[in-house]
């Protein structure tokens, strides 16, 4: 239970089989390597960074060919264990026949020419667009194109409000030139003063060729944009554009075909190159951890943590690849950090994520994932807190099991986390009378007498009383956080703290809240002064213990208030169990107003029973998601922030073994 | 003056619906932008991105569910007819709206803003998803705070 036992291994072996040493130790999955990359010895070296030159190769197709694949495995198959299932020899086997450079060569090569033929694309298009611009020129556009020997041409573009003044500019040559613009401008067209004056309007203007400089020189000054048509042009727009829509069409078709190509490539090759991702990962993963050890001329030393569980498991398969090791297991020495692994029962492992999630502890510190698996059971009940919610989220992890039989273990603990807390969510809906909301209150009128003889508790009508059962939970959920605080320092030779900071307030709360219940007559009076006396000696402990290593008396009487003071931070960490009202009430009241507008649907006459059914159903179904979003976070809340504040900080570095790449396959072994 | 009890509660009740609707949305779309930035370097975050931006749109939910609350105490649900209220009545409901209508929009915002952070914290470490899910839930605190005393003050309210 708890923190794992790891046991710090010495593994030396002869040179010759440190291959296969490192394949066994990988294969374990349960070793830790220790130690800096030192580089290792040189043939380790080389196959390593063989490794990573395949594993590029493998990411850059990957990353390419991954858009064209169509994957028959979803993602969402593979991460619950719908992998296909080889063995590292079938891996090694595809691996020497796959020759992942020229699939690399060839995938190159389609990306260079699709991009080439995408670029060559989008300037045709462009051009088409330029062409349809000028549709009004009359003459074949080598008249702008090359001219004739007295005449240029140059087309372009001049903003609407500059129209005018160009014409002014141009009026000086008018001998020399020729304005077409195009026809909404030109005879008859539009004036410009009705188009937006930002609006390009494209002209084309001929021009004698010995006049040439000085007519484009005052031109740009008056607003032309020239436009470069490209010389290959020289027939009339008309001809230009049917040869440039079959230019396209034919580009079109080309891209196309490089596009079926790539598809062709990947699904011909993204199987084994998936398979090859895993293979290289492990490969790469296993030099890199061989790299880490030490070597003389003969021998090499590699260092591992491992859980004393299953030393002797390693040890025998190590054994098994060769006759020359020799592993020594020692325990941790009192300056060393190791790993942590979380090790606990099947019923608190799934639990074990929550406190992953935060931070695991360290080595010698405590585990808390059991002292916080109840609580998050209860409170993630009373925040979901109904019983048809509950059968929905059980009947879909029942059929996700049944479809899914080899689900890897941590997706399948994190999975069985929600079942549990989908019993104690049924559970609470029982006693609150909550089942899809008042569905049965509204639909079901005959189960009513069932459903008010289960009920235990009410919030729609007595929510005070919940909020009690809350904020008791809550005081019960931080005292438990105070007295583990308590027993850690107890543990650690610290009496003193133990009592002055934690024990303390433990009095001084418990004190105050059977003060309170005493008062409110829910106890017998006597608890009263139990309890006053409990919160006497409790403050008198806090303010010994806030002054203590202050000099002089005012000094210590001023720490001394300012720790009681503390005592607001835990009224709000008291208040903040509320929410465990709050949400179970949310999701209640949601289900019921869901049930509302279903039975006002029904009433709408032929379809309405239809419209009902499916308000009901989407609605639910809405409902679960969003309150089961909140029951996990608000609950998961409670720990970390008011029950973690007491006693725990984590900071521990988390197991990492060396093992196998699984992401695509799984490895038999 | 028999009407006004009922327009104060129905006014009441549409700003608890609208006013934590708007910071709902504006929570979102923040949370959106950020989410939307980081899958376009890995396409792979959206589930986790999509949870973190959902957060922010309880409030909008706590609001709409006090107005619900609202309608059915009024008897404006299922063709019962409107229950009779006089201007204090209906004073009082609109105050205990102002709780979820205020705080929720406020929250939303600053708890929107909160989720765009964290989405930006999962592009760079996505282990880090259950810290990423907690910063956010802590804004939200004070909303769930604020619906739950919209609940008990409607709750004490009498009507009819």
């Amino acid at each position: 239970m708890g923190v794992a036992k790891l046991k710090k291994a010495e593994l030396y072996y002869h040179k010759s089989v440190h291959e296969e040493i490192a394949a066994a130790l990988q294969e374990t999955g349960v070793c830790q390597i220790i130690g800096d990359a030192e580089g290792g010895p040189a043939v380790v070296e080389a196959r390593l960074s063989e490794s990573e030159a395949h594993l590029a190769d493998v990411r850059y197709l990957m990353r390419t060919l991954t858009p064209h694949f169509n994957d028959p495995i979803s993602s969402l198959d593979r991460t619950l264990g719908e992998r296909p299932v080889v063995s590292m020899s079938d891996l090694s086997k595809l691996a020497h026949e796959t020759d992942l450079s020229s699939i690399c060569t060839k995938v190159r090569g389609l990306e260079h020419e699709t991009g080439e033929v995408r670029l060559e694309l989008s300037q045709a298009r462009a051009n088409q667009g330029l062409l349809e611009a000028f549709s009004f020129l009359p003459c074949p556009l080598s008249a702008v194109t090359e001219g004739t020997r007295t005449l240029a041409g140059v087309a372009g573009t001049v903003k609407a409000d500059q129209l005018e003044a160009f014409k002014t500019a141009l009026r000086e040559f008018s001998e020399d030139t020729e304005l077409i613009l195009e026809p909404s401008y030109g005879a008859g067209g539009a004036s410009p003063a009705s188009k937006p004056k930002a609006q390009d309007i494209h002209v084309v203007l001929f021009f004698t060729r010995s006049r040439g400089p000085a007519v484009l020189e005052a031109c740009v000054k008056k607003g032309l944009s020239v436009l470069e048509i490209p010389s290959a042009f020289k027939g009339t727009v008309s001809e230009e554009r049917t040869k440039m829509t079959a230019s396209i069409a034919t580009l079109e078709e080309r891209e196309a075909a490089l596009v079926r190509e790539m598809e062709e490539v990947a699904e011909t090759w993204m199987p084994a190159v998936q398979k090859l991702s895993d293979y290289w990962n492990s490969l790469a993963a296993r030099y890199t951890a061989l790299g880490r050890s030490g070597e003389t001329e003969r021998t090499q030393l590699t260092r591992f943590w491992v859980p004393a569980k299953d030393a002797e498991a390693v040890q025998k398969k190590i054994e098994a690849v060769s006759p020359n090791v020799a592993l020594f297991l020692s325990d941790p020495a009192e300056d060393e950090e190791p790993p942590t692994l979380l090790e606990n029962g099947d019923y608190v492992r799934p639990f074990n994520i929550l406190t992953e999630l935060y931070s695991p502890p360290k080595y010698r510190g405590i585990d808390p994932t059991p002292l916080l698996a109840p609580f998050f059971f209860i409170f993630f009940g009373m925040c979901l807190g109904d019983a048809g919610y509950a059968i929905v989220m059980l009947a879909a992890i029942w059929w996700l099991f049944r479809k899914y039989r080899r689900v890897p273990l941590g997706v399948r603990d994190f999975i069985v986390l929600f079942a549990f807390s989908a019993v104690s969510t049924f559970v609470y809906g029982i006693i609150s009378g909550s089942f899809f909301g008042n569905f049965i209150d509204s639909f079901l009128p005959f189960l009513v007498p069932v459903k008010n003889a289960l009920m235990l508790v009410d919030p729609m009508t007595n929510p005070m009383q919940v909020l009690g059962i809350s904020l008791l939970l809550g005081v019960i959920h931080l005292m438990f956080g105070l007295l583990i605080a308590a027993y850690d320092n107890f543990r650690n030779g610290q009496p003193v703290d133990a009592i002055g900071a934690d024990i303390s307030w433990f009095l001084l709360i418990v004190g105050l809240c059977l003060m309170g219940v005493a008062m409110g007559g829910m106890v017998p009076p006597h608890f009263q002064s139990v309890g006053q006396a409990m919160a006497i000696i409790g403050a008198v402990i806090i303010f010994w213990y806030a002054g203590r290593e202050k000099s002089g008396i005012i000094s210590k009487i001023i720490s001394g208030f300012l720790a009681l003071y503390g005592s607001t931070s835990y009224l709000g960490d008291i208040l903040s169990y509320s929410r465990l009202l709050a949400l179970g009430f949310g999701s209640a009241v949601i289900g019921m107003i869901i049930n509302l507008l279903g039975g006002m649907a029904a009433d709408i006459p032929y379809i309405g029973w239809l419209i009902a059914v499916v308000v009901i159903a989407g609605g639910h179904l809405f409902s679960i998601l969003i309150n089961l979003l909140g029951a996990f976070v608000h609950p998961l809340r409670l720990q970390y922030v008011e029950f973690f504040g007491k006693f725990y900080t984590g900071g521990g570095e988390p197991f990492t073994p060396l093992a196998l790449s699984e992401e695509f396959v799984s490895v038999k072994q | 003056m028999d009407l006004l009890g009922l327009s104060l509660a129905l006014f009441g009740a549409a700003l608890a619906a609208a006013l934590s609707g708007i910071g709902s949305a504006i929570g979102i779309g923040i949370a959106g932008g950020s989410a939307a930035g980081v899958m376009t370097e890995d396409p792979n975050k959206f589930g986790s991105c999509l949870i973190l931006q959902a957060l922010p749109g309880t409030q909008g939910i706590y609001g709409l569910l006090i107005t619900f609350f609202v309608l059915n105490k009024l008897g404006l649900l299922g063709g019962a007819g409107a229950v009779a209220l006089n201007w204090n009545q209906g004073l009082q409901i609109f105050a205990s709206c102002m709780p979820i209508a205020i705080v929720g929009w406020i929250s939303a915002i600053y708890q929107g803003k909160t989720s765009a952070a964290s989405i930006q914290m999962i592009s760079k470490k996505p282990e880090a998803m259950g810290k990423a899910i907690i910063l956010p839930a802590m804004v939200e605190t004070y909303a769930v705070l604020a619906l739950l005393t919209s609940i008990l003050m409607l709750m004490g309210v009498q009507v009819g």
